[in-house]
Parts: structure tokens; sequence; C-alpha cells
């Protein structure tokens, strides 16, 4: 797949990367950053017009991940009629309106893996769109920006550039899991020892 | 968690603590691979952009005769002869498309007659010191 839209963006350029970024932006998985790295190289050998390509990725990208609140804040009805008076889905929202602005900024440029549900969950859960806007733009810039810049920096050699950032970027999604995970687990083993704990001694 | 515990609680946690073990082994040997590959390089200074690609290493069969020609100062009419197939309707394809079409048989010559043919054209050029493609180490 990869090789494949290589061959497209070295054939037709800019509209293509950005029919990619949108696609990859809604939850294709496609290889969104490793394209973005090589684009960075094919700009800095003169191939593709880095202000025009950087600019079409940006916006294209930001684009989708609108999309993508749009969908969550379309399905946002049927979620709270179904989960809204629930303690537990008024503590999520409560903690995303607190803490979503991150979380939209993070998964833009470091775990990129995941972005593509906070932009659903982010729709669904009130955050305002002006504050979606920000954070989504400004990660999407670091994005685009960082990657398409290391791919410029390191030029012929983008190809071990990419295959670290992937790799670090599996590494990460394992983390994150591993994390939630634990914590996760400590919070039902406290649960737990609470209500041993409640039950009256004989 | 305000739910009474149950077995599906305990299937889900223990389920992303495995699988998140699993990423980290993957993809930390994967990282340290990598770093280990990008520690050996470093970038190109600014002024190479502007230097001719000489490494026939680089090429990939995802590039088009188009792109390799460009890459490396070669006119693509030398590559397309080199192929020994036609440029009119073949700009546009891959390497490996034009080897799977033109050399079904023969898989990856496309791609060594392209290497070749650059490396002839490096060599041709009185000021050029052409990077040799690899070859397999016979132990």
């Amino acid at each position: 797949m990869s090789d494949f839209l290589l061959t497209q963006i070295i054939n037709y350029g800019a509209p293509i990367l950005g029919v990619v970024v949108f696609l990859s932006a809604l939850g294709i998985p496609f290889p969104a950053t490793a394209i973005m790295i090589a684009v960075g190289a094919f700009s800095r050998e003169g191939f593709l017009p880095w202000h025009t390509t950087g600019l079409v990725a940006l916006i294209c990208v930001v684009l989708g991940d609108c999309l993508g609140y749009g969908l969550g804040y379309y399905v946002r009805g049927p979620v709270l009629r179904r989960f809204g008076d629930s303690e537990r889905w008024i503590k999520a929202e409560s903690f995303f309106q607190q803490r979503g602005g991150m979380s939209i900024l993070l998964t833009r440029f470091l775990v990129t893996g995941i972005a593509s549900p906070v932009n659903i969950i982010a729709g669904t859960s009130n955050i305002s769109f002006r504050t979606f806007l920000f954070y989504d733009f400004v990660g999407e810039s670091i994005w685009v920006l960082g990657y398409g810049g290391l791919g410029y920096l390191f030029g012929n050699q983008w190809e071990v550039v990419s295959e670290f950032i992937s790799s670090f970027g599996g590494l990460i999604i394992g983390l994150v899991l591993l994390g939630v995970g634990i914590w996760l687990g400590m919070r039902r083993l406290q649960y737990i020892e609470n209500a041993k704990k409640k039950v009256p001694e004989l | 968690m305000d739910a009474p515990a149950n077995p599906r609680q305990k299937n889900f946690v223990t389920g992303l603590i495995i699988l998140g073990l699993i990423f980290i082994i993957f993809f930390g040997l994967r990282t340290a691979r990598a770093f280990r590959q990008f520690r050996e390089h470093r970038p190109p200074p600014p002024s190479a952009a502007e230097e001719i690609e000489t490494d026939v290493n680089l090429i990939r069969d995802w590039m088009t005769i188009p792109f390799v020609s460009k890459m490396y100062h070669v006119k693509p009419h030398l590559l397309f002869e080199a192929l020994e197939i036609p440029e009119q309707g073949n700009r546009e394809k891959s390497l490996r498309q034009l080897n799977e079409e033109y050399y079904p048989q023969a898989e990856g010559i496309v791609i060594e007659k392209v290497k070749a043919a650059v490396q002839a054209a490096i060599t041709s050029r009185p000021d050029q010191v052409p990077v040799l493609p690899e070859t397999p180490v016979i132990p």
C-alpha cells in the first residue's frame, strides 16, 4: 500500500497527498506519517514544491479531522439517550472537557494511531468546535512541519527516519495501552478492597 | 469502578496489559534496531540538495522512470531504451509494474537494468564518482 501511494504521489503530487491524509484522518489505515516524511524528502530533491504541498496536506488533514468531529457531534443525541444519565459517561465527558485539548494536540503528532477515535469522542463529548479546531490546527501543523521537515532534513535517507518514527509510534501506543491497563487494574483492585471492607463482620 | 467487579472487566484489563506488553516488546525491538541504523546516518548538509545523486542503491521499485531520471539527471529515454520498452504509456508506471508487465518471468530485472543504466550514465560523466550497487557477500 505504501509503495503504491508513493508512486501515485510522485506522479500526481499534492492532490493525491491531500486525499491520502484526508482519508487517513477519517481512520483509513494509510501510513500517513511515513508518507509525510517521504514528501519532505521529495520536496528537498525538487520533486514537489514544499510550500503548496505542505499547505494542501495541512488543509486536507484538518478537514478530515473536522469531519470526524462532525460525525461524533451528530451521533451525540443517540449516545446521550443511551448513556447520558450514567455516572461514568458524565465523568468521562467532564474529563474530556478538562483535558481534551491536550488529548487532541498529542494525538495529532505523537500518538497518531488513535487520532481518529479522539476526533469522534471530541464531537460526542460536547467540547466546542472552536477549541477542537484550535488544538487540531496546532497539532496538525506540528505533524506536517515536523515530519515533513524531518524528511526534508534527511533527504534521500528518509526511509531510515521513517522506520524509526513508525516503530517509536508503536512503542508509544504499547506504553499507553499498558498504562491504561495498569490504571484500570489498580482501580479495580481498590474497588474490590473497599467492597470487602463494607461487608459487616458476623 | 462503580459497577461491581466482574470477570469481563478482569479479562478486559488483563487483555489491555498483555496487548500493551506485546506492543512494547515488538515495537521496542524494532525501535532499538531502527535507532541503531538512524545513528549511523547524519542529515546531509544543506548544499547536498543541489548535488546530483550518484548512489544507485537508493533506487526503489515504487519509483517511476521519470522520477529516477530526474533524481540522477539521466535522460528518461536512455532508461526506456535500456529496458527495451516504449516510453509511451509507461511514464507513470512504477518499476515493479513495468517488471510485472514486460518481464513477468524475471523478478527484479527492471530495477537491476535501471541501476545498471543509471550507473553507466553516471560513469560516463567526467566529474562523477559512482556509488556501485551492493553486491551479495559470498561467505
